[in-house]
């Protein structure tokens, strides 16, 4: 494998390529719209919304080598936060976003703080013992959680006096997060801040000695990590004017890693692929098959075995090999 | 004075318990450096076992060996494929593998034993309790506290005092140099892996007498194993049991005094532990591989 | 990992052969949704049952359904005079995906009745989804009283019981026939949990009955054995209980493995002694138990389905295949009232509010103002059957108990 860089304008034709590439993709999938029912389009929103905290997740794990089982608390305490403020402050689609993302960035910082020292093993225990503490908190806090039942009953999404609850609109603005959040993230990446990030997950040692703040890094990633999720987070519950403990279970984090892996942990649309995958296999082969489960698990595995790097990565090396480079 | 005495034994078997879930992870952790999350699985079949074996008539005190032998039995099958390429991978391949084989453990054991809870017939030697001053304690927890401390003392003595448990340290610390010394390394791993399944079998056989067995026990015993192993500290048996003997005890005493924070506090404690302690209870020093 | 693949690790950028991939994955996906129908011809009826067959509540999806096939066996699979066509879904006791399958099931396949429901969270994630398309669902398990109050809805059926009328007459029978006090309550610190012991502890006090302490425990407790010993310290006159599924096999183990069958009198709802999901299970731990329930296995009215039960699965019905046989009886009903035509559903419903219908429950009205079914209570004192296990006796009836409803 070559360890030349690519050239300047190849560089710039790529990108290019990029914004081509997504807008090609969003139009394909826009295609079924035209004579689509609301089913798909919602279920395509939550696709898009749970893939950009997946996203979000790959941000960690992939950049950071930060594997946390605690980020559905933050998606999910998002979603939360979201859903209780639209009861008292009605639900203006801005005001759920910047809810969302204080959330999201509030529970990933404390999430970054505590997990400071941390590393391994003992960072995957550390992240799922305070995301369940956030599970418990949703979970007792009855009052204002509404519990086991979860939340239902809220407003519905709106903008000004335009009305965001058809699945056609609630598509469009899930969209527009994951593009939005996959910028976000994408610039991230490649600032000096996620460079040194990522020198930070292969050699920290050095890092220190270079003398970045390795401590500082990774607390700014979780602040990342957690904006983008929290904007997703925030959304989610209006597709379904729903939203339960579930959401932050430490199951939906195992659920998140398991699509971050899936569809690649290094790429950042291999979220959206790996959700893609694990959803449709839960919703619909759980409709023909009461081994849908088993079906999942062999996919998983079969991707741990033959495609570490996941489906993106594996079409990548495809190209690339196909390709120069 | 009584009560608390009867609830410090309380606490003493949930903590033997505790560690009779993480025995086999400790050992498969600490020794091998190997994430292994199909230990609940293990777990929930070693119980499946022995209550099918009971419940068959058979002598209920094989039922544990042959809890035992079972697990073992498939641990060995894992090992062949696919554990054994995952060996020298990062943690987090072993831990994506083992828990993408977790998950369909369990969907096969929901698919063979069904979704009923089941319990264990727990033999007539075991039942009753004895009267702990003026107290009543079931003697099947006694029972569980004495065979878990007699196994955690047998494992500890295989480790550290008998030439097989050297050879399985040193495999992880530099598995090249015991090469040399005409080791074969690759048999040492899959006997480790072997006892550590076949363990974790024991645990759910001995444990199901008091935790029953059902879909959804995997994930929940495997969720206190990798608690009680991880902030115990890896590399160090005794770390696991300072471990589950901290966990068991807040568990407890928190369910007698504030039940309804009971699990808040117990996962508080042990972030706090994690936060205080990085790397767990007690460290041992060992060169990455 | 080399310096290259590194790189192509964090690669950002997209080839043309990635690019095409990733649109038509999702193109398939998305397209793969759109419903094949075959149109028009005399098209069976469709029921969907929404259940949970894998998760914590599986034991009892399961036999959810067995008990709804046996009802549609039984018609012959048709019900008034059309074919019937049974979809089951797995909610895998989550909400958030009982949503998506309900969705799925109202706008893909374009299903006619929904039935099930198993969890209160799910019953009350879907009752907005529901009440907005219109769509007759026949609620078979979930006791949460909001259905029956505010969240009721002219579409949902509920012919099985809420929380109340099972706490209630809890209450009324303890303050009558076991002590006027000196009891206390315990629950797993969940909704249902809250509900029940809530409703339990209004009626005893309206009663005149002095409650002591009230404890709560997580649900998913691995070990009750200091809150047994509790008990023992505490030695009350009963302790109203509840708890699902596995954590009740486990607390009445417990209890008899700390010798206190005998000594503490054990009152619950009848989850708390489900003949079918718990009983087996517990074993002689459950001997002594009382326990209000819509369902008893020795009931005249479930008789003849419970000996139907028992050659197919080869085991007593307890509340889940019941009742969901009892909701196919209520389907079927009105289905007849309208000879088949479905889409009449005023009709149905008025079949169902104005005359009761004759279940394994007992005959079943309907109240007007929230559709919620008016049932028997049966007490159940678990005492040993004929084979020597465990069988839920009744020793008295309430009834026609009828939830306050939305002005509770």
């Amino acid at each position: 494998m070559s360890t030349g860089l690519p050239a300047a304008p190849l560089l710039a034709k790529r990108r290019l390529g990029d914004k081509i590439a997504l807008a090609l993709v969003l139009v394909l999938a826009l295609a079924p719209l035209i004579s689509g029912d609301g089913f798909s389009l919602r279920f395509g929103a939550e696709i898009l919304l749970i893939g950009t905290a997946v996203m979000s997740l790959n941000l960690l794990i992939g950049g950071g080598g930060l594997v946390s089982l605690g980020h559905a608390a933050v998606f999910g305490a998002a979603g939360y936060s979201a859903a209780v403020a639209a009861g008292s402050l009605g639900a203006q689609l801005p005001l759920m976003l910047l809810i969302g993302i204080a959330a999201g960035m509030l529970i990933a910082g404390i999430m970054g703080l505590v997990t400071l020292r941390s590393s391994g093993l003992f960072f995957l225990v550390l992240t799922l013992v305070v995301g369940q503490m956030v599970w418990e908190l949703a979970f007792r806090w009855r009052e204002v959680t509404g519990g086991a039942d979860g939340l239902r009953g809220f407003p519905k999404l709106a903008l000004g006096s335009l009305r965001l609850d058809t699945p056609l609109a609630l598509y469009l603005v899930a969209a527009g997060i994951a593009l939005i959040g996959w910028m976000v993230t994408r610039s991230f990446q490649q600032a000096p801040i996620g460079q040194a990030l990522a020198g930070v997950r292969d050699q920290p040692i050095r890092m220190g000695a270079l003398g970045y703040q390795v401590g500082r890094i990774r607390v700014t990633a979780f602040l990342v990590a957690g904006a983008v999720a929290g904007a997703a987070g925030a959304i989610y519950p209006f597709v379904n004017q729903y939203i339960g403990p579930n959401s932050v279970h430490w199951s939906m984090s195992a659920a998140l890693i398991i699509m971050a892996v899936i569809g690649g942990v290094g790429s950042l649309y291999g979220g959206y692929l790996g959700a893609l995958v694990y959803l449709f296999v839960q919703t619909e082969v759980s409709s023909y098959t009461d081994r849908w489960q088993l079906v999942i698990g062999l996919i998983f595995v079969a991707t741990v075995i033959l495609m570490p790097n996941g489906i993106a990565h594996w079409l990548g090396q495809r190209g690339v090999r196909g390709g120069r480079v | 004075m009584s009560y608390y005495l009867v609830q410090t034994l309380n606490a003493l078997s949930f903590s033997v318990l505790l560690m009779l879930t993480g025995l086999g992870l400790s050992l498969v952790l600490s020794l091998m450096n190997f994430v292994n999350l199909t230990h609940g699985s293990f777990f929930l079949l070693g119980g499946y076992v022995a209550i099918h074996w009971i419940g068959a008539g058979a002598p209920w005190w094989l039922a544990f060996p042959a809890a035992f032998v079972i697990a073992g039995a498939v641990g060995l099958v894992l090992d062949r494929f696919p554990f054994g390429r995952f060996y020298p991978r990062t943690h987090l391949m072993q831990v994506l593998l083992t828990y993408g084989l977790s998950v369909i453990f369990a969907d096969l054991m929901r698919w063979g034993f069904g979704a009923d809870t089941m319990s264990l017939p727990t033999p007539e030697l075991l039942r009753g309790v004895v009267f702990v001053a003026g107290l009543p304690f079931p003697i099947y927890r006694l029972f569980i506290i004495v065979s878990g401390g007699a196994l955690a003392l047998a494992l500890w003595y295989a480790i550290d005092r008998t030439l097989w448990g050297a050879a399985i340290r040193a495999c992880v610390i530099d598995r090249g140099i015991v090469e040399t010394l005409g080791l074969n390394t690759r048999r040492i791993f899959t006997v480790g892996v072997v006892i550590a399944a076949g363990l974790g079998g024991l645990g759910g056989a001995l444990g199901s007498g008091m935790l029953s067995a059902y879909p959804g026990l995997d994930e929940e015993v495997l969720l206190l194993a990798l608690l009680v192993v991880v902030v115990g500290g890896l590399g160090s048996f005794g770390g696991t049991v300072l471990s589950a003997l901290l966990l068991g005890f807040v568990t407890t005493f928190s369910r007698v005094w504030l039940p309804e924070f009971a699990n808040f506090l117990s996962l508080g404690i042990m972030a706090a532990v994690l936060v205080i302690w990085p790397s767990g209870l007690v460290v041992r020093k060992m060169r990455p591989v | 990992m080399t310096f290259s693949e590194s790189r192509l690790m964090t690669s950002t950028s997209i080839t043309r052969r990635q690019l095409l991939a990733a649109s038509a994955a999702s193109a398939l996906g998305l397209g793969l949704m759109r419903p094949v129908r075959a149109a028009g011809g005399e098209t069976p009826i469709k029921i969907a049952l929404i259940t949970s067959l894998s998760g914590p509540f599986a034991a009892l999806g399961e036999s959810m359904r067995a008990g709804l096939e046996l009802l549609i066996l039984e018609s012959g699979g048709k019900m008034g005079g059309r074919q019937v066509t049974l979809l089951v879904e797995d909610d895998q006791g989550k909400p958030d995906e009982a949503v998506r399958k309900v969705r799925k099931l109202l706008s893909q396949d374009k299903v006619d009745v929904l039935c099930g429901v198993i969890s209160a969270a799910v019953a009350l994630a879907i009752r907005d989804i529901v009440a907005d398309a219109k769509a007759l669902t026949f609620i078979s398990i979930a006791a949460a009283n909001g259905l029956a109050r505010e969240a009721s809805s002219p579409y949902i059926f509920r012919p099985t019981k809420t929380s109340w009328m099972l706490g209630h007459t809890g209450a009324l029978w303890t303050y009558d026939k076991i002590a006027k006090e000196g009891g206390i309550t315990l629950g797993s610190d969940y909704a249902a949990g809250r509900e029940y012991v809530g409703d339990f502890i209004n009626t005893y006090r309206q009663q005149g009955g002095k409650l002591g302490q009230q404890l709560w425990t997580p649900l998913g407790t691995a070990d009750f054995a200091p809150i047994v010993m509790n008990l023992a310290a505490l030695s009350p006159a009963f302790v109203y209980a509840f708890f699902p599924g596995a954590d009740a096999v486990r607390f009445l183990q417990q209890v008899r493995d700390f010798k206190l069958q005998d000594k503490i009198r054990v009152i619950g709802p009848g989850a708390l002694f489900d003949q079918e999901d718990v009983l087996p299970a517990a074993g002689d731990a459950g001997l002594g138990g009382v326990n209000t329930y819509h369902q008893s296995p020795g009931a005249p009215a479930s008789a003849e389905f419970a000996a139907l039960y028992q050659k197919v699965r080869n085991r007593l019905p307890g509340e889940a295949s019941t009742s969901t046989y009892a909701t196919g009886q209520v389907i079927r009903a009105g289905i007849e009232a309208v000879a088949g035509d479905i889409a009449q559903k005023d009709k149905l419903k008025e079949r169902l509010l104005s005359a009761p219908v004759s279940t394994a429950l007992g005959p079943m009205r309907f109240d007007s103002r929230n559709n919620q079914a008016i049932l028997d209570i049966y007490v159940n004192e678990v005492r040993r059957g004929q084979d020597g296990k465990p069988f839920n006796t009744v020793v008295h009836t309430y009834p026609a108990i009828q939830d306050p409803g939305p002005k509770a």
